[in-house]
């Protein structure tokens, strides 16, 4: 069958075959980690808005879908995540207790977010807040130091 | 050797060890049985690869096209080889059936294998209609509105079926959670061990020997 003069025998095609093959999944590895790492579809914006209301007194308040929960302190306000420092579950205020508690590791902290049992190494994140006329803007990717909390 | 290779590895056993000359005339079969699998390989792949980003549903469906089309870096090429794909399978199963019926491929001992290929071709026009639908566009809520309609007219099991397989599609959207499974996970399972079993058969009822 094979044609010993002819430059392309049956095994050289089938070999560039292979390789182009093989050569094509290589150059597909990129563009696939591109789209498989895209979060393009998810909500990436770190502002949250909301209307300022009487709800937020001298006790932590949760915004609803947020990690944010909100206080007045001294003439602003103050803004604080609800995010465990050990390994990132979410912290719930109890307020009769004044205190933080994490369910997954048993961390403890007090009213001000500061660890006083448990595994969490740091304070939870006080992040900034604006307050635009009847408006509060918080900026849950501004992590700012406590004598910075209150705008 | 070749009999020690067949039962060494998988790949060596599924090819043909004899293939009757005529079988091997493109203008017999004009391959369209093999590029219909090829699109079911493409298919299955760009796929599996669509469901990371899609979202099902009534107001996600939509969105999470757009989303595909327009910022997943390399969405765009997926969805269009999965529109593609999808479209040429339907076209090729459908002439894949002309030329059965034309070569008379459906006549003894091949009864049951043209059985096997119709409910294929059946499938995969099932299949592409639930593609349709959960686009999740407007198009495809009217589609699925209708269809909902026509299989409710089946006496006594209508309304089952309607519900089982399209669940709850609104008129503005096709897109919904039954249609997803149907499509993504239940019926290409189906057709693929029927695929399975339509090429076993075709080297059973002597296409391809031995076997």
């Amino acid at each position: 069958m094979e044609d010993e003069n002819s430059v392309l025998t049956r095994r050289n095609l089938l070999r560039i075959g292979w390789v182009s093959i093989i050569a094509s999944g290589l150059l597909s590895l990129w563009p696939l980690s591109q789209y498989l790492t895209s979060s393009e579809d998810s909500l990436q914006s770190d502002i949250i808005t909301l209307k300022i209301s009487p709800l937020i007194g001298n006790q932590w308040y949760h915004i609803e879908n947020t990690r944010v929960w909100l206080k007045r302190a001294g003439q602003g306000y103050a803004a604080i995540l609800a995010t465990c420092t050990h390994l990132g579950c979410e912290v719930a205020y109890n307020s009769s207790q004044q205190k933080w508690f994490c369910p997954c590791h048993g961390s403890v902290y007090n009213a001000e977010g500061t660890p006083i049992a448990g595994p969490a190494p740091r304070d939870l994140a006080r992040v900034a807040v604006k307050a635009v006329n009847d408006t509060l803007i918080v900026n849950i990717g501004k992590v700012v130091g406590m004598d910075r909390q209150i705008l | 050797m070749t009999q020690k290779r067949t039962q060494e590895n998988f790949l060596w056993h599924i090819r043909a060890r004899q293939v009757p000359a005529r079988a091997l005339s493109v203008v017999y079969t004009f391959c369209l049985g093999g590029i219909s699998f090829l699109a079911f390989v493409v298919l299955a792949v760009t796929g599996v690869l669509l469901m990371f980003h899609y979202q099902p549903g009534y107001s996600d469906g939509y969105h999470s096209v757009l989303n595909l089309a327009s910022v997943i870096p390399y969405g765009a090429v997926l969805r269009n080889l999965h529109y593609w794909a999808g479209q040429i399978m339907v076209i090729t199963v459908a002439l894949h059936m002309v030329r059965v019926v034309w070569t008379q491929s459906y006549r003894p001992p091949r009864e049951l294998n043209w059985v096997v290929g119709v409910s294929l071709l059946v499938i995969t026009i099932i299949l592409d209609f639930s593609g349709y639908l959960l686009r999740g566009s407007q198009e495809s809520g009217a589609a699925a509105t209708v269809a909902v309609h026509i299989l409710q007219l089946v006496p006594g099991i209508g309304v089952g079926l309607a519900a089982a397989f399209f669940g709850h599609p609104t008129a503005l959207s096709g897109s919904t959670l039954m249609i997803y499974v149907w499509h993504c996970v239940a019926l290409p399972s189906v057709a693929f061990y029927l695929q399975g079993y339509h090429f076993w058969r075709v080297r059973k009822d002597g296409g391809i020997k031995p076997l």
